[in-house]
């Protein structure tokens, strides 16, 4: 058992370089939550730069910064030209409830479904998925978690499309968690979301001794098998498909995480195509590590 | 030696089939180079990517060299035939469609799952994979109703299983005589 305080510094610096890529499901896939805020109409357009000047210094709206302040509406026939959040006597009428986007949206459907409520600025290429989904990939993102430091290992989103079609969400978090220990068989330099980081120094990373089994084909000579994921967790979007379920199985993942669930699920969603084969692979699945399973609350 | 799953026929155009000749040649070179494998102390699973009487992957484990578990002779193959589409600018999908691997241990779950999400039409193996086998031993991957992975394949199996299966434990005795049967946890 390492000290606790080495233990809190090793979070507390994964925090600070990881905090740009959140691909959890909730985040990526969820309806724009709303909160409640009052607006005024502008009577006079003339006002405009003065207010919203006046309304930043006055009534920050911190948190909010996706938000842009004013609003036309020329479509509505309204009789003034101009809407603004938050009340200033002077220049503006009666404040009225609108209803404003809670978080910066993430992705292009989320950006639009915000832009309907309030105007909302989009930064697309920052956040995994989204950047993925700009490129025409696929909006799937994963994110590797050692839940014993709390250290994010690994992040990746889809790059199926183009020249490595194998490449889903979780065969590159895969790979990463590799490269961030010295191997790897893939570069996703082009991907900036796309990152791992090297376990820290005071340990040697999980690494369990190899099974005694005829067919296992990730057994190795050495005894330090290549088993780098065992005593992680995957958080990823979209439920993995067959080949990343047993990929996960072969690199020997703790716990696995799902937002929503997919036709050709390989962990719990295809149950009807042949409940016994399901049977079967939750037995291939169930030795040698703890079985894959998704939270309670289906986050 | 047996055909196992008819694929849905409908999906490939002309259903081309290799001749029992071509396809005992190919094997034998596929074993040839599980034996090569055994030779340098690796695992020994020989796998040939062959389109139109052209190897265009030869894999072998690399799962040491990259730390990587899911970088089994199939997936290296099929990387390797890639490149190859890339290089000579051709339609991986078209080049797929009419490529046949020929292995000596049926793929893993994994592998089969990669095999018809790339559209491989036929798969020719030797022994069973008891233990992780996605072609009839632990789960029927090539055949199954996966509308959103690929499409299904056809298999060959049973090719010298025997040979194939004593490769494997020739090598894992070699390795580990003592390796304990018991499945071994460290929590
Ligand atoms: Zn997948
Ligand atoms: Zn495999």
């Amino acid at each position: 058992m390492e000290p606790q305080c080495k233990r809190r510094k090793a979070s507390e610096s994964a925090t600070a370089s990881w905090e740009v890529c959140p691909v959890l499901s909730d985040e990526l896939s969820q309806d724009t939550a709303l909160l409640e805020a009052y607006a005024a109409p502008i009577v006079n357009k003339k006002e405009t730069s003065r207010l919203v000047k006046e309304l930043a210094s006055v009534y920050p709206l911190p948190g909010l910064r996706h938000l842009k302040r004013v609003r036309a509406c020329k479509a509505s026939g309204s009789a003034h030209p101009l809407e603004a959040i938050v009340v200033d006597s002077r220049g503006l009428g009666e404040p009225f409830l609108v209803r404003i986007p809670a978080c910066p949206p993430l992705t292009r459907p989320q950006f639009e479904q915000a832009s309907r409520h309030w105007p909302t600025t989009f930064h697309e290429d920052k956040q995994g998925s989204a950047a993925g989904r700009a490129r025409g990939l696929g909006a799937v993102g994963a994110v590797v978690v050692d839940p014993q430091s709390e250290r994010v290992v690994a992040t990746g989103h889809d790059c199926s499309r183009g020249d490595r079609p194998l490449c889903h969400a979780v065969m590159v978090c895969i790979d990463l968690v590799a490269r961030g220990q010295g191997g790897g068989a893939y570069e996703f330099d082009e991907y900036a979301a796309c990152q791992s980081s090297a376990p820290p120094p005071q340990s040697d990373g999980p690494i369990l001794p190899p099974s005694g089994d005829v067919l296992d084909s990730g057994r190795t000579q050495t005894s330090s098998a290549p088993y780098i994921c065992s005593g992680y967790d995957l958080y990823v979007t979209r439920e993995p498909c067959v080949m990343c379920a047993m990929a996960l199985v072969h690199s020997r993942i703790g716990r696995v995480f799902y937002g929503t669930g997919s036709v050709d699920g390989a962990l719990g969603t295809n149950e009807h195509s042949c409940p016994d084969e399901e049977r079967a692979l939750h037995r291939a699945l169930a030795p040698p590590g703890p079985p894959p399973r998704t939270p309670p609350s289906g986050a | 030696m047996g055909t196992k799953s008819e694929g849905n026929p409908a999906r490939h155009k002309d259903s081309f089939q290799p001749s029992s000749e071509e396809i005992e040649s190919w094997m034998q070179k596929a074993f040839d180079m599980a034996k090569e494998a055994l030779a340098n102390g690796e695992v020994p699973v020989g796998c040939l990517m062959v389109y139109n009487n052209e190897v265009l992957g030869r894999g072998r484990n690399e799962v040491n060299e990259t730390k990587n578990a899911t970088r089994h002779a199939e997936m290296v193959a099929l990387d390797q035939v890639l490149g190859w589409c890339c290089q000579e600018n051709r339609d991986p999908k078209e080049v797929f469609e009419r490529t046949v691997l020929y292995v000596t241990v049926e793929p893993c779950i994994m592998c089969a799952g990669a095999l018809r999400l790339l559209n491989i039409p036929l798969v020719v193996y030797g022994c069973r994979n008891e233990r992780f086998g996605g072609c009839g031993s632990v789960l029927n991957i090539s055949a199954d109703e996966l509308p959103h992975t690929g499409v299904p394949f056809k298999c060959i199996s049973g090719f010298r299983s025997e040979e194939a299966v004593e490769l494997l434990k020739s090598f894992y005795k070699q390795e580990n005589p003592n390796a304990p049967k018991p499945k071994v946890r460290k929590d």
